[in-house]
């Protein structure tokens, strides 16, 4: 795949791959379309993640926190509100503990960060379980009415064109340059006037938002929503890979990697369950060592060549 | 009296037991060009560090142009026209040399129209002798061409008071004069308020009107460069007798 193509007229191709996206549910089977599902969560979940995390180089493993926060509030709201303003509730959600946690944590840096926001999932993953327990007296949550599979698959590809065009509206923005400061230098970028922990807190505010979104859709998928499943810590470390392997750094490269990822994922896991981490461990050794700035760096030497 | 466009008093930064800085006042007034000197550890860094927000003073107060400052961040003193370069440049590699300069522009030199002769990034690019390089990484240049493009950055925010850490270190002795030449001019055609902290004294004496030196913390002497070098205390200090001959 010629991701230098992509670049070029990402608009374009943003909205050409939406709609081609957006068709198959009626045209491909059913496990093409789940297939395809599975590849649009997780391109919604890395490219966000990336579009924060990539730029400021703040390794974050919360991606599940808010994701399963998305999930839960699904779960409580998808009886009560209409699906849009479910899935909106499950973005809001995300994002005011995002800022929270962010508040928290956002001054330190590098491997503190992500152990603490790693903690932190984990503190919300038990604090969930807990009150589910005391409180709701239950361990899970079934849901009983939910929008169709088509409506579901439909809101995650909007999520996920939504958050590839605000990546693409990032790096053009004056905020986007602010988070590509704070990665390059961050005091250096305060010296010149960033405001850090503001852009900071909204860059990781915005990244809740999307995988808020995605876990609130996703959630209908389970019917049956608990506290370990939906804040499986693998959502995070899946997301981080992805964005890495893909090249954080991109947006082309996380897409790429979301759907080689997801397309592993599922015919692996049928074929063989273990080979499937075994293979994923191995392609992450690889890329740390052969491209260390991810597949993206493949489509930028070979446009070096031929300029 | 107008206000000094940057003024520390009795600042003082410790770290630990250490005091790097010990209760050091200075105002720096419009239109200056104001050399620091003191020998290695003498806490000049420390203080330019104190006075645009990157470290946090323990005691003491600082203005930028009548307003207080004192714990504010950097972006604060950015905001306020007080812009630095770093002894080791802290250019952002992965942009190119334009894009450095505009970084600042974007920022704290946003709605500011700058100095004369330096309000754009093609100015201030002409002006450093850059323009070659414009669209060349930052990554990529010399790490002369990198200590130019620091003082590039500092331009973009579009400031009053300009602090230069070591920006002639390692230069060779034509590039250090030419260096010298060039801070003369930001103050002499932009009307900047200049303070340089060098290694190369005699160069520095030379260019400046004003010294300020400091030995273990303390600011042992301030005045003309023909004053401070007959200064008891700082030839015993720093200079050695050496120097006091030749001035």
């Amino acid at each position: 795949m010629n991701l230098s193509l992509f670049s070029s007229r990402p608009w374009l191709w943003l909205a050409a791959g939406t709609a081609l996206a957006a068709a198959l549910p009626w045209l491909a089977s059913e496990f093409i379309a789940s297939v395809v599902l599975s590849c649009l969560m997780y391109i919604a979940l890395a490219v966000s993640w990336s579009t924060f995390c990539g730029a400021t180089r703040y390794l974050s493993l919360a991606t599940s926190a808010f994701f399963g926060l998305g999930a839960y509030s699904t779960a409580m709201l998808v009886d009560v509100l209409p699906w849009p303003l479910v899935v909106l509730a499950g973005a809001a959600v995300a994002t005011v503990v995002a800022v929270a946690m962010g508040a928290a944590v956002l001054h330190l840096r590098g491997t503190y960060f992500a152990v603490l926001t790693f903690g932190m999932t984990e503190l919300i993953r038990h604090a969930v379980t807990f009150v589910e327990k005391q409180v709701s007296g239950t361990v899970g949550r079934v849901l009983m009415v939910v929008p169709s599979e088509a409506t579901v698959y439909l809101t995650v590809l909007l999520i996920a064109a939504g958050a590839i065009g605000c990546a693409l509206w990032v790096r053009r923005s004056r905020f986007g340059l602010a988070l590509a400061g704070i990665g390059a230098d961050e005091q250096r970028a305060q010296t010149l006037g960033v405001h850090t922990r503001n852009a900071k807190l909204a860059g990781f505010a915005l990244t809740a938002a999307f995988a808020g979104a995605t876990g609130a859709a996703m959630a209908v998928r389970w019917t049956y929503i608990e506290p370990a499943a939906v804040f499986s810590p693998f959502i995070g470390f899946q997301t981080v890979l992805i964005a890495l392997i893909g090249g954080a750094a991109s947006i082309g490269g996380p897409v790429a990697a979301a759907v080689v990822f997801s397309l592993l994922a599922e015919t692996l896991r049928l074929q063989l369950p273990y080979a499937y981490m075994v293979v994923l461990g191995l392609l992450l050794i690889a890329c740390v060592i052969w491209l260390p700035e991810g597949l993206a760096s493949l489509a930028r030497r070979k446009g070096r060549v031929r300029p | 009296m107008s206000a000094a466009l940057l003024e520390a008093c009795e600042v003082t930064v410790r770290f630990g037991g250490l005091t790097a800085v010990d209760g050091v006042s200075a105002a720096l007034h419009a239109g200056e060009l104001v050399g620091i000197i003191g020998p290695n550890g003498a806490g000049k860094t420390t203080f330019f560090n104190a006075i645009s927000g990157v470290q946090p003073t323990s005691s003491g107060r600082l203005f930028a142009a009548g307003t207080e400052l004192t714990g504010r961040l950097p972006q604060h003193f950015a905001a306020h026209g007080v812009a630095r370069t770093f002894q080791t440049p802290r250019v952002f590699a992965g942009m190119t040399v334009r894009d450095n300069v505009r970084f600042g522009m974007a920022f704290a030199g946003r709605g500011r129209t700058g100095a004369p002769g330096l309000g754009s990034e093609a100015e201030i690019l002409a002006m450093l002798g850059l323009q070659e390089l414009a669209d060349r990484l930052a990554a990529e240049v010399t790490p002369s061409q990198q200590r130019l493009l620091e003082i590039g950055m500092a331009l973009g925010t579009r400031p009053r008071v300009l602090l230069l850490d070591e920006v002639a270190a390692g230069l060779t002795e034509s590039e250090v004069e030419a260096m010298a030449q060039r801070i003369r001019r930001l103050r002499d055609e932009a009307g900047l308020t200049v303070v340089w902290i060098e290694h190369a004294v005699t160069t520095l004496l030379r260019y400046v009107e004003r010294v300020l030196v400091l030995h273990q913390g303390r600011k042992i002497a301030d005045g003309t460069p023909a004053e401070v070098v007959r200064d008891a205390a700082v030839i015993e200090a720093y200079l050695g007798d050496e120097m006091a001959e030749q001035a």
